[in-house]
């Protein structure tokens, strides 16, 4: 696998459509499947957000540095010897202000946007937990599903309708769909058969 | 942007609209205290709060110029933080966030366009430099906030 065919391949970052229809998983780098480069996105993302905080402090510390030396009144010499070295912490974190930017932007949010929130707080939550001593498996599905997904999957393994579900949980059946793809999506379901087999497998409803 | 500061030639340090007091609610207490300190030589007092629930509580027991609210914390997030706040004041409020999150269907949304709609006045995305928070800080005050009485 050459560099070239790596970046080829890697358009800017590819839109995630929920069809299942890639063959098995295959394992070549530059060929990342859809739901990888998702995942990949979504892992970007959390990492962004982590160092987002520090990286916000510091860029507020060099600005004001940076401002506050352009004032010194120190001997010429040493003042200029300290602008650079200000200039340069300064254009640093300018460089890996960009590149966060640069990772924050891939990632998608869902088709709709009321789910936007929550996927959000799942992939900063996921990053959370995740421990150092962690190798990296996937986390386990109850924990990354809402409350309501929960909820949403529970009338699914009932053998509910979209249209069953949505009036037991008295919410607008495009509501429930959206719930019910997010779910698909987290199990990596390809269709609402896979789903309900993977529903009662996991059991996690207990209400 | 950065490529314009030449030393020197940049020497008008940037001022927000006379003093003002500015709640900060953010997680990360290393963000507000960094806030704080750009905001010292701005004359403005600077209160942080990590959680939101302590943020409204504080906002409730004392009067403030400014709120800066982070949209992703534990417990309560920055958006209902918002639309908290924006039921009970007109008080400019700025929301930030880093995390970013496209739409392929709308460009538009995202989390910093959703604050807007939940009423925040204005945005800020992390990380932000100081000429940043202080335009943004004047840009909040500048406008005529949603609801309420007009606060200028």
């Amino acid at each position: 696998m050459t560099q070239k065919e790596f970046r080829a391949d890697r358009p800017n970052c590819s839109k995630w459509v929920d069809d299942g229809g890639q063959p098995a998983e295959e394992l070549e780098i530059g060929r990342p499947s859809p739901e990888r480069s998702r995942a990949a996105n979504e892992v970007g993302s959390a990492i962004a957000h982590q160092i987002n905080g520090p990286l916000t402090a510091l860029r507020l510390y060099i600005g004001e540095i940076r401002q506050i030396s352009g004032r010194s009144t120190e001997a010429a010499a040493a003042r200029v010897s300290m602008q650079q070295m200000v200039e340069s912490a300064f254009q640093e974190t300018e460089r890996i202000c960009a590149m966060m930017r640069l990772i924050a932007d891939s990632f998608e949010g869902p088709l709709y946007p009321e789910n936007a929130a929550a996927l959000g707080r799942d992939v900063i939550g996921w990053w959370s937990r995740r421990g150092p001593e962690r190798d990296g498996s996937s986390p386990p599905i109850q924990t990354i599903l809402t409350p309501r997904e929960r909820e949403v999957l529970g009338h699914i393994s009932q053998g509910c309708s979209n249209k069953q579900g949505a009036i037991r949980m008295q919410i607008a059946p495009r509501t429930f769909e959206s719930h019910r793809a997010q779910v698909m999506r987290k199990f990596g379901a390809r269709n609402g058969a896979d789903l309900v087999r993977m529903a009662l497998n996991e059991n996690p409803v207990r209400s | 942007m950065a490529a314009l500061h030449q030393h020197g030639s940049e020497q008008t340090p940037y001022l927000a609209r006379a003093a003002a007091r500015i709640l900060v609610i953010d997680d990360d207490a290393c963000v507000g205290r960094a806030i704080q300190a750009i905001m010292i030589r701005c004359q403005c007092e600077t209160v942080l709060a990590s959680r939101a629930h302590a943020g409204i509580h504080t906002f409730r027991t004392s009067e403030f110029d400014v709120v800066i609210v982070d949209l992703f914390m534990p417990g309560m997030n920055g958006l209902d933080t918002i639309k908290k706040i924006r039921s009970k004041s007109g008080v400019p409020i700025i929301a930030m966030s880093g995390f970013r999150l496209r739409n392929s269907l709308d460009a538009e949304q995202d989390f910093l366009g959703m604050a807007i709609r939940h009423g925040a006045t204005t945005s800020l995305r992390k990380p932000f430099s100081p000429p940043q928070l202080v335009a943004a800080i004047d840009r909040s005050r500048g406008m005529a906030p949603p609801t309420g009485e007009p606060s200028l």
